[in-house]
């Protein structure tokens, strides 16, 4: 590619070059569904990224036993049932808050018979190890040393709410208000605390078991339940693998999975 | 690792440009050789993505495209075909955002074109159509080119807007932006150092290129 070549001419017009950006408009758009994947059969769930562990390896387990592909989008339940809302081509929602499905079957979006509790969600306490690690109790989150502290945000991120719960019920919430940094959701507040950049946060307990971080449960007591809803999505056009999905992550195979997550199971609260 | 978001980029983008360039270039000439009423709030319209914040422009698009809205809802029932948490309604963000980044500098250069020369073809009895394909397009060649390869890569680059409009759906609506947004939430730093290589490279290529292009004109 010499200088010269590139150049474009002072006179005409460079045909070459529409050519080459009609060729790139045109193969792109003839190669792109080949490699998309509407030929196989496939789930889009939207799941609460508490889930982002738990869902990815039962995700897993499904494909090989039923041969259907499964696409994961993680969110806050918040922007997701919004997304929901507005028509994003979801098949299943796995909220983090049975608050969000009722709402979405008052305004007629899932198929009525399909929600349900799957899980029951746990906070914790996590401190990045680097700065000490260790921390037990949410008191001390009101110590100079830390000064920046990780949370969802609670106005829609369902594990946001239930730590500005417990840091109300303590009477702690105006303390610590000036130090928090409020994450987009949970998963985010993860990666706040494990790059450092904030010393310590209110985790949901099935994404906190990362290297670099130490927690420790918070009494349920100090919050409402965080109960896990699902539901198929009233425009999905695979309710049945759906359905095979959702009881599924019941099965005693994804119930083991959700238990080593630190979920609680239907049954057990 | 999953190649699709680079795939949809490029389909993404190279769409969106081309739309860019369609629309544009009749815009551009409209603000360069035309006076009429309301030019300036037309001119300002079409700044706006370049100044107001993309997650403002996402907002506005979801508004206006999404089911309850009211071109989403002709399109969805007129159309049978929904923009919204689609490829396509990445290609609208990327249109919008990336058409000012073409009519500046094409605008300028059509300005920058010698009126003698147009008039003279006119005068030799050329109608507008061939002074426009004769004169006017190849003298301002390259501003137009510029403006393309900038439209191209700041389609390539948008992020808050297609999140809000096409949501983060692996192997739907996730471009390599969102999946670097993705994969940094998600802690896989490997994965996020491959794409972020991805795109920097793609950028300063592309920069390179405008600047041979141009010989440093804009």
């Amino acid at each position: 590619m010499g200088g010269g070549k590139w150049r474009v001419g002072s006179g005409k017009t460079n045909y070459q070059l529409i050519a080459l950006f009609l060729a790139s408009f045109t193969t792109s758009h003839i190669l792109l569904p080949i490699s998309c994947l509407s030929e196989e059969r496939h789930l889009t769930v939207a799941a609460a990224s508490d889930l982002s562990f738990a869902l990815k390896e039962i995700a897993g387990k499904f494909e090989k036993d039923t041969g259907i592909k499964v696409i994961l989008s993680f969110g806050s339940t918040g922007i997701l049932s919004h997304q929901i809302e507005n028509g994003a081509p979801f098949d299943i929602f796995f909220a983090a808050n049975l608050k969000y499905i009722d709402a979405l079957k008052q305004k007629g979006l899932i198929v009525p018979d399909t929600s349900r509790v799957y899980a029951q969600g746990r906070i914790v306490l996590a401190m990045n190890k680097k700065f000490g690690g260790g921390i037990k109790r949410l008191e001390e989150l009101a110590s100079p040393s830390i000064r920046r502290i990780a949370i969802a945000n609670p106005d829609h991120a369902p594990y946001g709410i239930a730590a500005k719960e417990a840091m109300m019920r303590l009477g702690l919430w105006d303390k610590l208000k000036p130090k928090l940094i409020y994450s987009e959701n949970i998963r985010q507040a993860v990666q706040f605390i494990q790059t450092g950049n904030a010393v310590a946060g209110i985790l949901s307990q099935s994404v906190a078991d990362v290297p670099e971080l130490e927690y420790a449960l918070i009494d349920d007591s100090l919050h409402t339940p965080i109960n896990q809803a699902v539901a198929v999505i009233k425009t999905s056009k695979a309710e049945k693998e759906a359905r095979a999905f959702i009881n599924y992550v019941n099965n005693p195979e994804g119930r083991a999975v959700m238990k080593r997550y630190g979920f609680l199971l239907p049954g057990e609260f | 690792m999953d190649i699709f978001p680079l795939y949809l980029t490029l389909k993404v983008s190279v769409t969106a440009t081309f739309f860019s360039v369609i629309i544009g270039l009749g815009l551009a000439y409209l603000m360069a050789r035309k006076g009429f009423w309301g030019k300036g709030v037309l001119d300002a319209l079409i700044m706006q993505p370049l100044v107001i914040p993309p997650t403002v422009l996402g907002y506005y698009l979801l508004v206006l495209l999404g089911r309850s809205g009211p071109l989403g809802r002709f399109f969805e029932d007129k159309l049978g075909v929904s923009i919204v948490f689609t490829w396509k309604g990445a290609v609208i963000a990327a249109f919008v955002a990336s058409l000012p980044l073409f009519v500046r500098p094409a605008r300028a250069a059509i300005e920058g074109v010698d009126r003698n020369l147009e008039n003279a073809a006119r005068l030799l009895g050329k109608t507008e159509w061939e002074v426009l394909k004769t004169i006017t397009i190849p003298l301002a060649w390259r501003g137009i080119a510029a403006g393309s390869v900038m439209a191209f890569a700041r389609a390539t680059g948008e992020f808050g807007a297609t999140l809000m409009v096409a949501g983060n759906i692996p192997g739907l609506t996730q471009t390599l932006p969102i999946a670097i947004y993705d994969a940094v939430q998600m802690g896989n730093t490997k994965m996020a150092n491959i794409l972020v290589g991805i795109i920097t490279l793609f950028s300063f290529s592309v920069l390179y290129f405008v600047n041979r292009f141009t010989r440093g004109r804009y």
